[in-house]
């Protein structure tokens, strides 16, 4: 006798858990829809500002950077993802003093791990939040900042 | 109401004044067969879509809406794709059954296709014992599921293939004692003629708890039938990849995929002929400005729309439970179903004798 | 000291280093009998194995395994080694604690360390022609030696074993793992339900699983032999490829590990926005859980609900530290940057959604009949297993075993917040799934307490620019969202760590995966997976 009340309490218990599924889900048919319509919003879409989408190095408006080419970033990169190339040139009062040449960067082997820019001294390098990187070849991810 | 009868007597007409009778009607049977086809497809194609938007909304998506407006032809590129898609040969299958098993599946769900009252007057075969003649072929298709697990010669393949039979052929029994009830509330075999019973008010109002009972058990098997979620263990795509199809590619992939949208369509098909009136509008006794109103709505938009409703039903189902496990999938049918099934029918037939239907 | 005296008791020729945690150092002589005296001494009782490592300590080769007794909560390091490097070997403790035979596997990957008497002596990472033992120190890693094989593996049905006579004599016998006529399907690498690149090899009889055979390796990127490599700072970012779903707990343990050995005390703000954060993450990985159960089990709706509003979650994340899966936040000494003003209005926002959203959680998944079906009286997983086979977390608390590091060894605020550790004791299918849907309450309820209150001060310390270890080895573990996940650094002095061990909680899960499957079907394989909820990236390493 108690398994057949058994037998009858499980069969309505289990439809009604799964009506009581059915009314949820077709409650969400009618609500709003929560798909990002990427390419379309695109003028709308706006990465939060701490995103690291890619390295750069602000130039001022006469084209000048602060990067003192010392080379932290390029030791501190544990992907070997920065190449910076220096030349050693004499300043009019004598000095002597490295200048930076070429500032080499592979997006493609960044680990975003923010170490370059936590150890530059004087700020030169940031994150910036773009994120469409997509290209054909490898060696388009490999850009020169400065 | 139009009678699409008008039509096909006036083609028949047609051809037999410059054709001798014979080939007048090789003639229509090749028409006929072109025109079920292309329905065949074009039927695929929407609920294709369909099933996209509809599950789509279920999960909080918008769905397809690249391809034409609002997505419209997506399905008829991915069709074109899947036609001209490489139909990859593979090492260690049984080549001949390989090739066989879409086929057999394919044909299974025309057949049954053929057999469905679309309209007033439209309808290929009709038969005294056309709901028999639907069982049978429709149960045709299990064979090909079988064939493609067991002639793939993947592991994976051959655990689907038999899921699939167990499922199937368990099914099998409450879709055919469900029909049996409303069989014996009719009294006829002839699916034409179950729809024109249904004038006066449709069977699943008519037999009232027995018939009801019965639906929702036909939906459940049907669903079942179909091997689509929460039934869908032979393909269980978390458990098995694809289960039985894991290896076919190409057009040979895309005829087990439509043969599952179809077999859906048939079976809300069945299902509206049966219970919901088929292509008979809804008439109310008594009200007559009703029930002219409701006769001018064409026969197929009444069948079209029923069918939507019942399909729509089907995947609300599969878009809101978890899949069955193979002992649950038995236990449902065994120990419930078919036991429910069994009183259903004797309670039909206490109400037809004691004739305690309206 | 009571320990000591025992110990010298059994092994006279052990040393005792006293410290925070006492290391015994044992030779392999007395190596066995001192581990089951730890282990079933009831004064003791070491049962529960953490963290077990494999060291190349110049002149030997070794092992240095963390013991933890789950009575008394007494943490003791048990050290053995070998001055052999030629042939190398070491009596195996796989049979005292069920962990360990995983680990020794590792190790002897790694270090070329044959156990005597281990059941299963195949490399658990690398390939079976892989040449060469990466962690010893006179490794060459030179690509003409390891190139890169173009031609897959070989699979074999049977497995080396090392045993020892009475006499001391060592032969190599086989064991087998798969009949010639059994019928082995093949689970991953490439596999919707694995959740990444694992692999099992599974023996069926119809539907009903007979055996499990987990084979890893797929995702190893040498993360422990990178780190050797490394600067301090650097190795951080390597956590976060671990378990890519507690990020933030891998980071926080190893910034607890470095912070400790440097002695660096972090501002009760760090404390707050670290336990925020750490609860955020677990909020989102038990979502992800949630969702990826779902979809293994076939209710792909429920997958689209749970990755909803795990998405509200991530943007709080990136707007504080700019990443959704690799956080990038904890620092040595404090944290990235400041938390983002914009957070407590969206926390405070999320406390409020996602309470209902639990409810319709339950309703459409928790509550149906074919979910419960399938996954009560399914997979269970005893006490004493879970505790053998150290398997934490979630999966552990299902099984009645308090383990939740946050409760037991504070770290952050954790003793200053309100939390109940929820603890189930039936150790099913449905116990490791209700346990994680309690802990999303828990951790909701923790982010109330916190949110309001972060304490002003600085987000981070001043530390010197080269951090260099003293030397000596350091362990710490946080309770990341699969369990314990512990780092174990060995120093000697350097910039770079000397040996850098993680802990992974999802090793142990995988090695239960077998005895809980055994005579169950395919699908409970799949649900039982779902609800260990490994990260394959963490378990290789």
């Amino acid at each position: 006798m108690r398994s057949t009340k058994t037998y009858f309490s499980t069969f309505f218990s289990g439809l009604l858990s799964l009506l009581k599924g059915m009314r949820v889900t077709i409650r969400e048919f009618f609500t709003k829809k929560t798909t990002e319509q990427y390419p379309e919003n695109r003028a709308t879409l706006k990465m939060f500002d701490r995103f690291r989408g890619e390295l750069v190095m602000p130039h001022d408006e006469n084209g000048n950077n602060k990067c003192i080419a010392c080379g932290l970033c390029q030791a501190n990169c544990p992907n070997g993802t920065i190449r910076i190339t220096t030349d050693t040139i004499t300043t009019e009062d004598g000095k002597k003093k490295k200048v930076l040449v070429k500032y080499e960067y592979d997006l493609g082997s960044c680990i975003f791990c923010q170490l370059c820019v936590k150890n530059c001294p004087r700020n030169a390098i940031e994150f910036r939040p773009t994120f469409e990187h997509a290209v054909f070849t490898r060696s388009k991810l490999i850009k020169q900042l400065n | 109401m139009f009678d699409f009868g008008v039509v096909t007597q006036w083609i028949d007409e047609l051809l037999r004044s410059f054709l001798p009778g014979t080939a007048a009607t090789l003639v229509e049977l090749v028409l006929i067969g072109l025109c079920l086809l292309v329905g065949y497809a074009v039927i695929a194609l929407i609920l294709i879509y369909a099933e996209r938007k509809v599950c789509a909304f279920f999960q909080c998506r918008i769905g397809p809406n690249r391809v034409g407006p609002y997505g419209t032809i997506q399905s008829i590129a991915d069709m074109l794709k899947m036609l001209t898609k490489e139909i990859i040969e593979i090492n260690h299958v049984d080549r001949f059954l390989f090739n066989l098993a879409p086929f057999m599946v394919i044909i299974a769900s025309v057949l049954a296709f053929g057999c469905l009252p679309f309209a007033k007057g439209l309808h290929v075969i009709d038969f005294n014992v056309g709901i028999f003649f639907l069982i049978a072929v429709s149960s045709i298709g299990i064979v090909g599921i079988l064939l493609a697990g067991w002639a793939s010669n993947n592991k994976y393949s051959l655990i689907g293939a038999m899921r699939s039979g167990a499922q199937m052929i368990s099914y099998e029994l409450s879709i055919g004692l469900s029909i049996l009830t409303l069989v014996v509330f009719s009294g006829t075999m002839q699916l034409s003629e179950i729809v024109e019973q249904q004038a006066a008010g449709w069977f699943i109002f008519r037999g009232h708890i027995p018939a009801f009972i019965a639906f929702v058990i036909y939906v459940i098997a049907g669903t079942a039938e179909t091997n689509r979620g929460p039934f869908d263990l032979p393909e269980a795509d978390s458990e098995l990849t694809a289960g039985y199809h894991t290896e076919y590619s190409g057009m040979h992939f895309g005829f087990f995929y439509l043969a599952e949208y179809l077999n859906m369509f048939v079976v809300a098909g069945v299902a509206t002929t049966l219970f919901l009136g088929g292509w008979m509008p809804l008439h109310i006794p008594g009200w007559e400005g009703f029930n002219q109103v409701m006769d001018y709505i064409p026969s197929l938009i009444w069948f079209a729309g029923k069918c939507a409703v019942v399909i729509f039903i089907i995947m609300w189902f599969k878009w809101t439970f978890p899949r069955l496990r193979i002992d649950q999938l038995l236990h449902l049918e065994w120990k419930y179903l078919l036991p429910i099934n069994l009183c259903n029918l004797l309670l039909m037939v206490i109400v037809v004798v004691f004739k305690l239907h309206f | 000291m009571e320990l000591i005296e025992n110990i010298k008791h059994i092994a006279p020729d052990a040393s005792v280093e006293e410290g925070k945690i006492p290391t015994i150092t044992v030779p392999p002589t007395h190596y066995r009998q001192v581990a089951e005296e730890l282990r079933n001494n009831p004064n003791l009782s070491f049962d529960f194995l953490i963290c077990m490592t494999g060291c190349d300590w110049g002149d030997s080769l070794g092992v240095i395994s963390l013991l933890q007794s789950t009575v008394h909560e007494h943490k003791v390091f048990l050290k053995t080694y070998t001055t052999n490097r030629e042939n190398p070997e070491l009596p195996t403790v796989s049979d005292i604690w069920g962990t360990a035979n995983l680990n020794e596997r590792e190790v002897f990957d790694f270090l070329g360390i044959r156990f005597i008497n281990h059941p299963d002596m195949r490399r658990l990472f690398l390939r079976t022609d892989w040449v060469g033992y990466p962690l010893r120190k006179d490794y060459d890693a030179s690509e003409s030696i390891n190139p890169v094989r173009l031609y897959s593996d070989d699979t074999l049905d049977t497995t080396p074993t090392y045993e020892a006579t009475p006499e001391g004599e060592i032969s190599e016998k086989e064991n087998i793992l798969f009949e010639d006529d059994e019928y082995v399907v093949n689970i991953g690498p490439q596999h919707p339900a694995t959740h990444g690149v694992l692999r099992f090899r599974v023996s069926l009889e119809g539907e009903i699983v007979k055996k499990v055979d987990v084979n890893c390796g797929y995702i190893h990127r040498g993360i422990e032999k990178l780190c050797e490599t490394l600067t301090y700072p650097q190795t951080l970012a390597m956590t976060d490829r671990l378990d890519y779903l507690a990020a933030h707990h891998n980071r926080h343990a190893l910034c607890l590990c470095i912070e400790d050995a440097l002695g660096i005390e972090v501002p009760e703000r760090v404390k707050y926005i670290r336990t925020i954060m750490d609860e955020l993450q677990r909020l989102s990985s038990h979502l992800l859980f949630w969702s990826s159960l779902c979809m293994d089990m076939g209710a792909l709706t429920a997958f689209f609900y749970g990755f909803r509003d795990r998405e509200k979650v991530l943007d709080i994340m990136e707007e504080t530290t700019g990443g959704r899966l690799i956080q990038n936040y904890n620092t040595i000494g404090g944290l990235m940057a400041d938390i983002h003003p914009d957070s407590i209005r969206r926390i405070k926002e999320l406390i409020k959604y996602l309470p209902p959203m639990l409810k319709e959680y339950h309703e459409v998944f928790t509550g149906n009949i074919i979910a419960q079906e399938r996954l009560k009286h399914i997979g269970i997983l005893t006490r004493e297993n879970a505790i053998s086979y150290g398997v934490t977390g979630p999966a552990g608390r299902a099984s009645g075993w308090s383990c939740d590091v946050r409760k037991h060894t504070p770290y952050g605020v954790y003793d200053k917040v309100d939390f109940k550790e929820i603890l189930y004791t039936e150790g099913d299918s449905f116990s490791r799934y209700m346990v994680r849907m309690d802990e999303i309450v828990e951790s909701i309820h923790i982010l109330e307490q916190l949110v309001d209150n972060i304490p002003a001060g600085d987000y981070a310390v001043k530390t010197p620019a080269i951090i260099k270890l003293p030397e000596g080895h350091y362990f710490r573990s946080v309770e990341a969202s699969r369990g314990e996940f512990g780092v174990y650094i060995e120093s000697r002095g350097d910039k770079y760590p000397y040996r850098m061990k993680f802990r992974s909680p999802c090793l142990t899960l995988v090695s239960v995966v077998d005895q809980l499957t055994k005579g169950n079907k395919i699908a409970d394989l799949i649900a039982i997976g779902g609800t260990l909820d490994y990260v394959v990236p963490d378990l290789d390493r």
